[in-house]
């Protein structure tokens, strides 16, 4: 109970935090020079004044700012995002239909990066000056100290053009027939390079924290004790030593969320898919108030919601957790 | 724990033990000297190496090595070796920046709110719990496409997203030596406030605060990579990030003009990490990572 | 081997030979699904309230027009199978086919031609297509009378491709006029009577036509399916039609993606095709501001930046000349005009005489705008062109567009480059820029504050002259005067390309590029 209180508390925080912040963004973003009724035009291939003026009259652009703003206010107040300028639909169906595969690529680097970076981390600390920790170590520092677009870039010239094994760009291919398990391979294809290269940021992050921690857990007292005990090796470092190496770097991954969203933004870009990046990142460049203030409003929820679940897995790999408030 | 760490440091010469921490991390070593020469680089090369990074030089996309390019021309014909060379300037000078930015606005928010705990607190860390949740490059991006990509509006827009976590370290920290003896004794021999926070328990909240630091810089460098990259970018200056966001449509046949100045963010960064890992290990011997 | 030969050599002689090609190809084949792209995201589907190359496409398959043009700029029947004009020029009939049907299987009937034009009129941004209509008479279900205020030429051309979509009046009627520019039924559930029907758009996925079966013209479309997938990296594209995953694009215009495709095997790249389009590169300079105010100002800026280096160089020689505000393509095309090669030396005196010594290696300052970042090379070039005559060009940036258009539409720029589509006949695309009560009238408009009355008065007389050859003459004079006044720099036409894999048969290489119906093009076994 006092758990559900505590993430209704959190919640609560987080939507008047957003709510401050959109209100914020959108006067920001009132006092740029320009507007959206250009880049349509743009898009149209050219429009004279008359129609510039009507597509403002249309979406209301022409309205003074306090009017503008009450009436953004008053629909976020109804939960309703707005309707997007330039794509012509409401921003929350644009962001719901781009959602899923910003999740999609988000998690699976998330939890690749946690499983491999834990795994590498266990790897090494047991010989910690063996070849394989220093294998660890140089890996790490490489993912974290290449910029994330430069990686994917040649993984793709790699991966994509030299050795094509892996499809250039998007989520799936539309001209494959077959049933749930054709089209699920299908993504996960697509999936591969991008979700690589986002992992790698974060497996830096997670295999060192994991090799750090299981070398201080190895030489504390208990897992002395332990082996002492005459407990094999194994079950030593597996039963004990892992599963308190385990928390801290869980809860670094649930800091890097917005980072890891951060990240998918650029990874995005370079391979075309289909997420909220890609969405964010035209929304910005064609200045769509409703569909970027939407799109930071869905991020961050994105950011929440993965606190939330590291909050749970935390609490199901150390039950000393269990039972406390967040 | 922490309190015999803290007794052990202010007993000898805290930076002579930490130096000798430090040279014994030979690839910590290795770095500082690479990141220094990079230094001398940034700072001296235009003047030893006098090409202007704006000039068209040669014909578009001679390879590195031919026409005495060293590392060839780009889609005008300027000289990559002159244009990365220039660039390590504006990319350290933006890295060095943006992290003085955040550090200050995260050891600010952290030491008010590890200080004076209560409501202002309550505050702070709510505000920074929001920007910790708000995805930091959407958001410079929003604040570099309205408000123009100048080099003084990319620093502050990388600046003021990066500073959760020092604040949140440097909060952890002055909460932790708030409560121990040496700073109740000064502030039972009547020390202010503001002595107390910067001359008593700041001093000892540096260590990882240092690490955290260097580390940003290293941050801030691919930061503003990333919004080169996107295109939010001044197009009168030259940064790394710069280069391969304006050579990205040739990388299938000139892929040399993104790949050096990759390198050079890549190797850059990695010092930097490297010099992270060895502060880390020189300041904190005890102290977990975080 | 001998195969791949024999390949290559048609590869290289393509542009010559493209058309012979296609007489000695097979029989068109049924069936198979085209895979195609988009490089950016459509805003809508609806060409009648968009227009723009994106929408272009997809529009044109799903809503059939009145009229097609084939390569040689000839009008074509298409709903409409035959037309006539007046000897006055001010009304034009239009006799539909009967048997056309919507995707709803309604029939296609003059009321649906009448209620298009409205919408047109009332939401399409090029208002000089139909603004001389004044009235569409509906005598019967299959005659729609166009009545004209005036003579306009350009109508037959507005008529055709993209330009003038077909709407189902029990569809779109449903609310005002005006509201159909945000009609739900513009991205999804799409009605029109073209050869393809919507399957699904997913908003920056893919776009999925099938075949219309109903279609009006027995037979077709040979296609069962078109895939359009939207991939916006132009590297990403690049690869993805090299592995043979894309079959078809068009509208490619970056010159290291087209020279890179021309060495692959079983890929086709022409530029050939896109005249309706018009699209042209150059540099604007803004006449009503400082030293560019004085035409040799202006006369110098053109003998130093050496279009030679942009075609060859930047564009890598995929562009073609241009020299006046017509695209090459255009039968009004003028190319005799005063021409501006490099020469530094007269460059040089023009500044001089006109008032601006060389102090120190520098005479003035001036900046440069750009809008988007495709372009950023060339503004690059200028700026170092210019550093060697003593002008020192700063490049201001413009990190999203409309902090670009808004600069352009107020006049507040010295200098920006530009790419501007003539939209196939010069009263759509090319007016606009030249006519002096069009001046910072928002982006895309006289935004270099040109003022000539001469032109002024050749632009109207041209605007409604029927003769055509007396219209050439019109526009030859016109261009030869800004060619000498040069409130605009004509470097080179904006080289668009379609690239197609060897499989597809009869890819449409007309006037329109892919802003027409593909409803004769096949996958070949």
């Amino acid at each position: 109970m006092r758990v559900l209180q505590s993430l209704l508390i959190r919640i609560f925080y987080a939507v008047v935090l957003l709510t401050a912040v959109l209100i914020l963004n959108f006067s920001l973003m009132y006092l740029a020079p320009g507007d959206v009724a250009d880049t349509i035009s743009q898009s149209m291939g050219g429009a004279d004044k008359e129609v510039l003026d009507q597509i403002r009259a249309d979406y209301g652009l022409d309205q003074p700012f306090p009017v503008q703003l009450g009436r953004y206010v008053g629909r976020i107040l109804h939960f309703d995002l707005g309707y997007s300028f330039f794509y012509n639909d409401p921003v929350t169906k644009l962001i719901l239909e781009r959602l899923p595969a910003t999740l999609l690529l988000v998690f699976t680097a998330q939890i690749l990066a946690l499983v491999v970076g834990v795994v590498l981390g266990v790897i090494s600390a047991r010989q910690p000056n063996g070849i394989a920790s220093h294998f660890v170590t140089m890996l790490a520092l490489f993912g974290y100290s290449a910029p994330v677009f430069w990686t994917g870039i040649l993984l793709l010239i790699v991966f994509s053009l030299k050795i094509p094994w892996f499809p250039v760009a998007g989520m799936q291919d539309v001209t494959i027939e077959g049933g749930f398990v054709v089209h699920a391979l299908d993504v996960l294809r697509h999936l591969v390079l991008p979700a690589i290269t986002l992992a790698s940021i974060f497996l830096a992050l997670y295999s060192r924290l994991a090799r750090a921690t299981m070398l201080e857990t190895l030489g504390s007292d208990y897992v002395r004790t332990a082996k002492a005990k005459g407990l094999a090796e194994r079950h030593v470092v597996y039963k004990h030593a892992l599963k308190n190496a385990l928390s801290p770097v869980v809860t670094l991954a649930g800091l890097q969320f917005s980072a890891v969203v951060s990240g998918a933004v650029l990874v995005e870009a370079v391979f075309s898919w289909p997420g909220l990046g890609t969405l964010a990142f035209q929304s910005i460049i064609a200045r769509d108030t409703p569909t970027i203030l939407g799109i930071l409003f869905f991020s961050a929820l994105v950011v929440i919601v993965g606190n939330l679940l590291t909050d749970l897995v935390l609490r199901m790999i150390d039950p000393r957790l269990r039972g406390r408030g967040a | 724990m922490s309190n015999e760490v803290m007794t052990t440091v202010r007993a000898r010469s805290p930076l002579a033990e930490a130096w000798d921490m430090f040279v014994r991390n030979h690839a910590a070593v290795a770095a500082l000297i690479v990141l220094f020469l990079i230094t001398i680089g940034a700072v001296a090369g235009p003047y030893l190496y006098p090409t202007d990074p704006f000039d068209m030089v040669w014909s578009p996309f001679s390879p590195p090595g031919e026409h005495g390019f060293l590392l060839g021309t780009d889609y005008l014909g300027r000289d990559l070796l002159a244009m990365i060379i220039n660039g390590a300037r504006v990319s350290l000078l933006i890295g060095l920046a943006a992290a003085m930015v955040s550090i200050f606005i995260g050891v600010t928010i952290g030491a008010v709110a590890g200080f004076y705990r209560g409501w202002v607190e309550e505050v702070l860390m709510r505000t920074t719990e929001f920007f910790q949740v708000l995805p930091t490059l959407l958001f410079s991006m929003v604040l570099v496409a309205l408000f123009g990509a100048s080099l003084a509006m990319i620093t502050f827009a990388i600046g003021v997203v990066s500073w959760t976590a020092v604040a949140r370290i440097t909060r952890a920290e002055f909460l932790r030596i708030r409560e121990l003896e040496f700073v109740i004794a000064s502030r039972a021999s009547g020390a202010g406030n503001a002595k107390l926070m910067f001359t008593v328990i700041l001093p000892n909240a540096m260590p990882p605060i240092i690490v955290q630091s260097a580390l940003m810089v290293g941050t801030a460098i691919l930061f503003e990579a990333g919004l080169s990259f996107l295109g939010l970018t001044d197009p009168n200056v030259v940064s790394w990030g710069q280069i391969i966001g304006s050579n990205r449509q040739y990388i299938l046949d000139a892929s040399y003009t993104v790949t050096f100045p990759g390198l050079a963010i890549f190797i850059t960064v990695l010092c930097i990490s490297l010099i992270g890992d060895g502060l880390n290990d020189a300041l904190n011997p005890k102290l977990r990572q975080r | 081997m001998m195969k791949h030969l024999v390949k290559g050599m048609i590869v290289s002689t393509v542009l010559a030979t493209i058309a012979a090609g296609h007489a000695l190809a097979d029989d068109p084949v049924r069936g198979g699904t085209l895979i195609t792209v988009l490089g950016s995201n459509p805003r809508t589907l609806n060409g009648a309230v968009q227009s723009g190359i994106v929408t272009g496409y997809p529009t044109a398959q799903l809503f059939a027009s009145p009229l097609r043009y084939d390569e040689d700029w000839t009008p074509q029947p298409y709903l409409a199978e035959s037309w006539d004009v007046s000897d006055d020029g001010l009304t034009v009939t239009l006799n539909l086919v009967k048997n056309a049907v919507f995707h709803d299987g309604q029939p296609v009937t003059s009321a649906d031609i009448a209620f298009s034009v409205e919408v047109i009129k009332a939401n399409h941004p090029f208002k000089t297509m139909f603004a001389p209509v004044e009235t569409v008479e509906t005598p019967d279900e299959h005659t729609a009378v166009l009545k004209l205020s005036r003579p306009h030429p350009a109508l037959m051309l507005a008529m055709s491709g993209q330009l003038m979509s077909i709407l189902p009046r029990h569809i779109y009627g449903d609310g005002p006029i005006e509201a159909v520019k945000t009609h739900p039924r513009n991205n999804e559930n799409v009605v029109g009577s073209g050869p393809f029907k919507l399957v699904e758009f997913k908003n920056g996925e893919h776009v999925i036509l099938e075949r219309f079966d109903d279609f009006f013209i027995e037979g077709r479309p040979y296609l069962d399916k078109i895939v359009m997938r939207i991939i916006p990296d132009i590297a990403a594209r690049t690869i993805a039609y090299e592995n043979g995953e894309l079959h078809m694009g068009a509208f490619e215009s970056n010159p290291q993606m087209v020279n890179r495709l021309k060495k692959v095997d079983g890929l086709e790249v022409t530029p050939e095709g896109y005249g309706a389009i018009g699209p042209l590169d150059w540099l604007a300079m803004n006449t009503q501001r400082g030293p560019l105010k004085d035409v040799r100002v202006r006369k110098a800026i053109a003998y130093a930046v050496d279009k030679n280096f942009i075609q060859k160089a930047l564009m890598q020689g995929t562009a073609a000349d241009s020299r006046t505000g017509i695209h090459p393509d255009s039968p009004f095309y003028f190319r005799e005009v005063e021409i501006y090669d490099v020469d530094l030396e007269k460059a040089n005196s023009l500044l001089d005489e006109a008032g601006f010594p060389m102090q120190d290696g520098k005479r003035f300052d001036l900046t440069i705008d750009f809008g988007w970042p495709g372009v950023k090379p060339q503004v690059e070039y200028v700026r170092a062109a210019l550093k060697k005559i003593g002008i020192a060009v700063e490049v201001r940036a413009s990190a999203d567009f409309p902090t670009w258009a808004k600069r352009m539409g107020e006049m507040d720029f010295d200098m920006s480059w530009d790419t501007v589509f003539n939209w196939g006949d010069p009263v759509i695309g090319v007016h606009r820029t030249y006519v002096s009560d069009n001046v910072g009238k928002g982006v895309w408009s006289n935004t270099q504050g040109y003022a000539n009355s001469r032109v002024d008065e050749i632009l109207a007389l041209a605007a409604v002259e029927s003769d055509a050859e007396k219209r050439k003459a019109l526009y030859q004079e016109f261009q030869t005067i800004i060619a000498d006044e040069l409130p605009v720099y004509h470097t080179n036409t904006l080289p668009y390309h379609t690239i197609y894999s060897g499989k597809v048969g009869n890819p449409p290489l007309g006037i329109w590029g892919t802003s027409t119906p593909i409803d004769m093009t096949y996958l070949k076994d």
